[in-house]
């Protein structure tokens, strides 16, 4: 698989960042994962480390090769996500269990599948367009979709943080379930929170893209999204993927050096970092070493 | 070409004895900038960089402690030593020549000869009335000089194009940028990833099949650099007239007279099928050397030579 990915969190305006990030991938599977532990509520930050490193946990234990029902996987992952927190909130005998949104995305052959709860989103831009995107699970989405209130409106309503789905609360969460999407080179999967969404609209991202790459791009857009909330800024978190021409041979990241086994994990959760990167095709300093000796040697020994 | 995001080195910093004074180019994996050493003598040192990775946005050092970064940056390091190895080998006055190659700032550092003039793409886009027949004929039949070299060190340069040539104060042709030079020889160089620019690499490169790369792959590239002084704009890329030919005869795009032979010439070089080209730098620069035949007062010629030109550009 040829695809290059960008991640980031920014803690904003608040004193602590709630929001988790990650990404993960074998030879032949990727996963994407972004969660929002939810402030009006205890520990949010516990929960959403739960999520990301639970969903993460069970992806690099099911998805050495291929997923057979991705679909699957994502609603048992996130839900096995809700009973961890619900049992750490139990072990720390904590008087309400800390709650968080989760969108997760698996990539593999040529298709997407995407579960989530809550209102962090997931976009697919094609094309500088929206080509497909999650429905927030929250109070304001309700109101829209029954024709009450407009997306402007919503954007300033009062209850526009107001959600009813979510992992870590009393019910089980209620899980959206995309289709299988399938992939076209160039497009890109963008999962955030609503630290990003909120400030910066899917149809701007999708004109920028047009110009620039996800890793140009992204940097930009979360310093901007701060700059938007001028000075209330709620944590902002990305994680992105586009998917490059898979015969291409001359693109950033490929999972084709690594081994059967190997998972390449990056999220800014406090175990999960894993480190090692793509392996097998490393350079070590003593290749260093000598290869710059090599250089210098040949240097002297043909005259100038 | 993504922009670097990376932070230049600044003005004045001293890096192994050599004065920064400025950037002159940055591209996707280096930035290149104008220094002189203790004596004053001007260099060009590229400094590997990759732009697809942030790496410095302040100071000098380059800050490469994340793990997935460092694996990618390693990674394209090895290219950076390919182009340091084949620069390395040769001295020729048509070839830029490497000085110094060393570790510095987590990073490595190729010193190469300052070369004061400008890109022939500089020259396509501001002076395209000087591109005479004679003046493309005496500009090639040099260049040939300098690749007969690489390709006599077992080197494919297969990045040809206005760019990547340099012409200096005295006209003299200097090719530049190795980076995508391969050695034909080393398995191990030819699994590193191809890099190549549309509308000048040859069809076999996006193919990428090795035993098919030859001297023949950097021929296209010459005749594609040839075309673009002539129609001021770079040919079809390969791989999209390997699926329909639309490249626009070079003739309907010239912008004063050229000789038919040097239509054919341009047009045997672009040829799809490799076998067709001129087969090495040198009959490249005996067909370039040449004396065109005197055609232009002969209607019987002009008619009979058409099929031909037609046959080529195809």
């Amino acid at each position: 698989m040829r695809f290059t990915i960008f991640q980031d969190s920014h803690t904003g305006d608040r004193s602590g960042n709630e929001d988790r990030v990650g990404y993960s991938y074998s030879r032949n599977v990727l996963l994407l994962v972004i969660a929002d532990g939810m402030g009006g509520h205890m520990k949010g930050e516990l929960a959403a480390e739960i999520a990301v490193t639970e969903v993460t946990r069970r992806f690099q234990q099911e998805a050495r090769n291929r997923l057979k029902k991705p679909q699957e996987f994502l609603v048992s992952a996130i839900n096995s996500a809700h009973r961890a927190i619900v049992a750490q909130a139990v072990e720390e005998n904590l008087l309400e269990s800390p709650r968080t949104t989760c969108v997760a995305c698996i990539v593999q052959g040529n298709s997407a599948h995407w579960a989530w709860a809550g209102d962090s989103r997931l976009y697919v831009l094609r094309n500088g367009k929206l080509a497909a995107q999650t429905s927030d699970h929250s109070r304001v989405q309700q109101m829209i979709d029954a024709g009450a209130i407009t997306v402007e409106q919503a954007a300033r309503h009062p209850d526009r943080n107001k959600i009813y789905s979510c992992l870590g609360g009393v019910v089980p969460p209620q899980i959206g379930v995309a289709r299988e999407f399938k992939l076209e080179q160039g497009d890109t999967i963008m999962l955030s929170t609503d630290g990003f969404w909120a400030q910066i609209p899917a149809t701007l991202i999708g004109t920028l893209l047009r110009k620039q790459d996800i890793v140009g791009l992204m940097p930009g857009l979360i310093t901007e999204a701060h700059r938007r909330a001028m000075g209330e800024s709620d944590n902002i978190s990305v994680v992105a993927m586009t998917w490059e021409n898979q015969e291409d041979e001359n693109v950033s990241d490929t999972t084709q050096m690594l081994g059967e086994e190997q998972f390449t994990t990056s999220s800014n959760t406090q175990d999960l970092d894993i480190p090692g990167g793509p392996a097998g095709d490393d350079v070590t300093e003593e290749d260093i070493e000598k290869a710059i000796a090599e250089i210098q040697s040949a240097i002297k020994k043909v005259p100038r | 070409m993504p922009q670097q995001v990376n932070q230049p080195l600044p003005a004045g910093y001293v890096l192994n004895g050599y004065r920064i004074e400025k950037p002159l180019s940055s591209g996707g994996f280096s930035i290149v900038y104008l220094a002189r050493d203790e004596s004053g003598t001007p260099f060009a040192i590229k400094e590997y960089l990759p732009s697809s990775l942030a790496l410095r946005s302040e100071g000098v050092e380059v800050d490469i402690s994340d793990e997935n970064n460092l694996s990618i940056f390693r990674h394209g390091l090895k290219c950076f030593f390919e182009e340091g190895r084949a620069l390395a080998m040769i001295s020729h006055p048509n070839v830029v020549r490497v000085e110094n190659f060393f570790r510095a700032n987590e990073t490595c550092y190729m010193v190469m000869q300052y070369v004061r003039g400008r890109t022939l793409q500089f020259h396509i886009q501001r002076n395209r009335h000087e591109f005479t027949e004679a003046f493309i004929r005496r500009l090639f039949i040099h260049l040939m000089n300098g690749l007969r070299e690489v390709h006599a060190n077992k080197l494919l340069h297969l990045d040809i194009k206005p760019a990547n040539i340099f012409l200096a104060m005295d006209g003299r042709p200097v090719l530049l940028d190795f980076g995508a030079a391969r050695i034909t020889l080393s398995e191990e160089a030819l699994k590193l990833k191809p890099m190549y620019t549309a509308g000048f690499a040859a069809p076999e490169h996006y193919r990428f099949n090795p035993q098919e790369l030859g001297p023949w792959a950097d021929i296209y590239s010459v005749g594609a650099t040839i075309y673009t002084c002539i129609a001021g704009t770079p040919p079809q890329a390969a791989d999209a007239r390997e699926k329909k030919d639309q490249m626009i005869p070079l003739k309907s795009l010239a912008r004063q007279p050229y000789s038919e032979d040097l239509y054919a010439i341009t047009n045997e070089s672009l040829a799809l099928d490799y076998l067709q080209r001129p087969q090495t730098a040198f009959d490249l620069q005996k067909r370039l050397m040449e004396e065109p035949v005197e055609e232009k007062k002969s209607s019987f010629f002009d008619t009979l030579s058409k099929p031909v030109s037609k046959l080529f550009s195809r």
